[in-house]
């Protein structure tokens, strides 16, 4: 096996290659993140509860606000929560994504700078602890629904229907954009170190402009369009819809959420490729 | 691909790495803006840290490397092991490599050292099931102290740690070695047997570079040194012979490198 190093130039890395290295360590980004998780949370098991227990708080101070602000009433009440909580928890799977991702970079530069390796698996390592994260999640969401169905038997919330089979889909375009933007991030904090400062910002306000903590419905005619430009919006509308409707996202959800994971995973993964020969001279 | 003579294991031509340094103290958006609008730009340094040096390595020979710090030894090293790109010039390299840098990979300091290992292993390009199979070995030639293997690194001393850095890279059976500053850690028994590792490693036909301040034991290892001054080879050849005069330079460089300083 002969490597050639050649001086560095801004283009993309033969890509067959890359990722067929990429692959083959794939391994080493997954352990990397049970590690990473292992080490933070050696010390504290509350800390796991945290994970969960943080978001869900969350979710009932959000859920006081909006029925505060729009008056409420029992059945729709419910469904509100259970429409903020999704929301908040896929939220927060695509915001850890893009936040931790933002940052493997220039937190691993140690390992940037002693070892060859394919420098996509840090932010890919980070997905993975993203979804550690988020999976819990899901069944105390659904215990919450089936508890909830006991309390309030006119709740307006779906029984089990072939359309939870899209979730996956949604989940994986949802995870691919949020993977698009965090190589996007994680270089742009290679060149400029308060980025992901910044980004912290972005992704706080980000919640409100998703149909997160209001309904998708609430836009009509061409304040619609509004949904499209957010690169999370389809994906979480088609979400909702999915849980909280139990119908089939819209054609146009759909569409959108597709294109939201291809432009930004060619978009992100060409401004990293194309520069992570660099990474090393820079961190 | 490449015109590369099958008995060579490194082949450098021309290469020259370069850094730009940044002179202002950190590169934020909120700096660059700020600079931007007083029509300033960045006041930016060049580095040569390597200047146009070409060098083959036969498979199985072990290289030392001598230099005063900054001669850019590590830069070299970083080079070959392709973590950092040419700025000129073409380095080729004919095997795994595996490296063993002077930082240290340096994963949480929570984990303990046979996670360290894992990782370790894992970062050098090699499977779980792989790594999985080799940590007990590792773990035996690492030889820390009773119970010490299972608890956070950050409660082991310098010279543990970089024992279980060492083990990890001596024994995932690379073709081609770099140890940065690696070798003089640990104490003499370690020192024995990592010794007797790396002729064991170098009779198998793999290429071992040490970069290191013990002439002494690069005397004893290696088939040839190389001294790096300024980014370029002053001299390359017979181990006691390169080092000799690489003391010598160090002895009367005293007065002499002072005055280039000035
Ligand atoms: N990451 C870096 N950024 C900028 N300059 C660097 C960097 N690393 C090394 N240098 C410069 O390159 C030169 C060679 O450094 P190095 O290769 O580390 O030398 P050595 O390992 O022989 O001590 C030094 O002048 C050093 O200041
Ligand atoms: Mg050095």
């Amino acid at each position: 096996m002969i490597q050639v190093f050649e001086p560095y130039r801004k283009k993309l890395p033969p890509l067959r290659a890359y990722f067929r290295e990429f692959w083959r360590r794939r391994e080493f980004a997954s352990q990397l993140s049970i590690y990473d998780d292992k080490a933070e949370y050696l010390d504290s098991k509350l800390g796991k509860v945290w994970l969960v227990v943080n978001p869900l708080f969350l979710a009932g101070i959000y859920f006081l606000l909006v029925s505060v602000i729009q008056g409420r009433n029992g059945n729709t009440g419910f469904s509100t929560l259970c429409h903020i909580l999704i929301g908040l928890f896929t939220f927060y799977f695509a915001q850890n994504c893009i936040s931790i991702g933002a940052q493997s970079i220039t937190r691993g530069s140690r390992l940037i700078l002693n070892q060859a390796f394919p420098r996509m698996l840090l932010p890919y390592s980070s997905a993975h602890s993203a979804l550690r994260q988020f999976l819990p999640t899901m069944p105390i969401y659904i215990a919450i629904v089936l508890i909830g169905k006991l309390i309030f038997p006119n709740a307006n919330l779906p029984g089990l229907n072939w359309n939870y089979l899209l979730i996956p889909l949604v989940l994986i375009s949802l995870a691919l954009t949020s993977f698009g933007l965090a190589l996007f991030f994680a270089t742009l904090n290679v060149y400029f170190r308060d980025t992901t400062k910044l980004l912290n910002y972005i992704l706080r306000i980000w919640l409100y402009a998703c149909p997160v903590l209001w309904l998708p419905e609430v836009l009509t005619g061409w304040h619609r369009a509004f949904l499209y430009v957010n690169p999370l919006g389809p994906a979480l509308a088609a979400n909702s819809r999915i849980w909280i409707e139990g119908s089939t996202p819209t054609a146009a959800q759909f569409v959108a959420m597709f294109a939201w994971a291809l432009f930004a995973m060619l978009f992100g993964g060409y401004f990293f490729l194309t520069r992570e020969r660099e990474f090393a001279i820079r961190v | 691909m490449s015109d590369m003579k099958t008995d060579l294991a490194i082949k450098i031509e021309n290469l020259s790495v370069r850094y730009t340094i940044n002179i202002d103290n950190k590169i934020t958006m909120k700096n660059a803006l700020m600079r931007a609008s007083r029509g300033e730009r960045v006041k930016t340094k060049v580095v040569e840290a390597v200047n146009n040096l070409s060098l083959e390595v036969k498979h199985g020979t072990v290289l030392g490397i001598v230099g005063a710090n900054g001669a850019g030894k590590s830069t070299l090293m970083r080079t070959i092991a392709g973590i950092l790109p040419p700025t000129q010039g073409r380095v080729s390299v004919n095997g795994k490599v595996s490296t063993l840098l002077a930082l240290g990979v340096g994963f949480n300091q929570s984990l303990s050292g046979r996670d360290n290992i894992i990782l370790g292993g894992l970062a050098a390009g090699m499977t779980l099931s792989q790594i999985s199979e080799k940590t007990d070995e590792i773990a035996k030639f690492a030889d820390l102290p009773d119970g010490f293997l299972d608890v956070p690194v950050r409660t082991y001393s310098a010279g543990m740690y970089s024992r279980v850095a060492f083990s990890v890279a001596v024994n995932i059976s690379p073709d081609i070695l770099l140890l940065d500053e690696a070798l003089s850690t640990g104490d003499a028994t370690f020192k024995e047997k990592s010794f007797n590792r790396l002729r064991e490693l170098c009779e198998q036909a793999r290429t071992i570079l040490i970069v290191s301040h013990a002439l002494s034991s690069l005397n004893e290892l290696c088939d040839s040194v190389l001294w790096l001054h300024q980014g370029r080879i002053r001299e390359i050849g017979k181990p006691e012979q390169v080092t000799d005069n690489y003391l010598k330079f160090l002895n009367v460089g005293k007065t002499s490198t002072a005055l280039e300083d000035l």
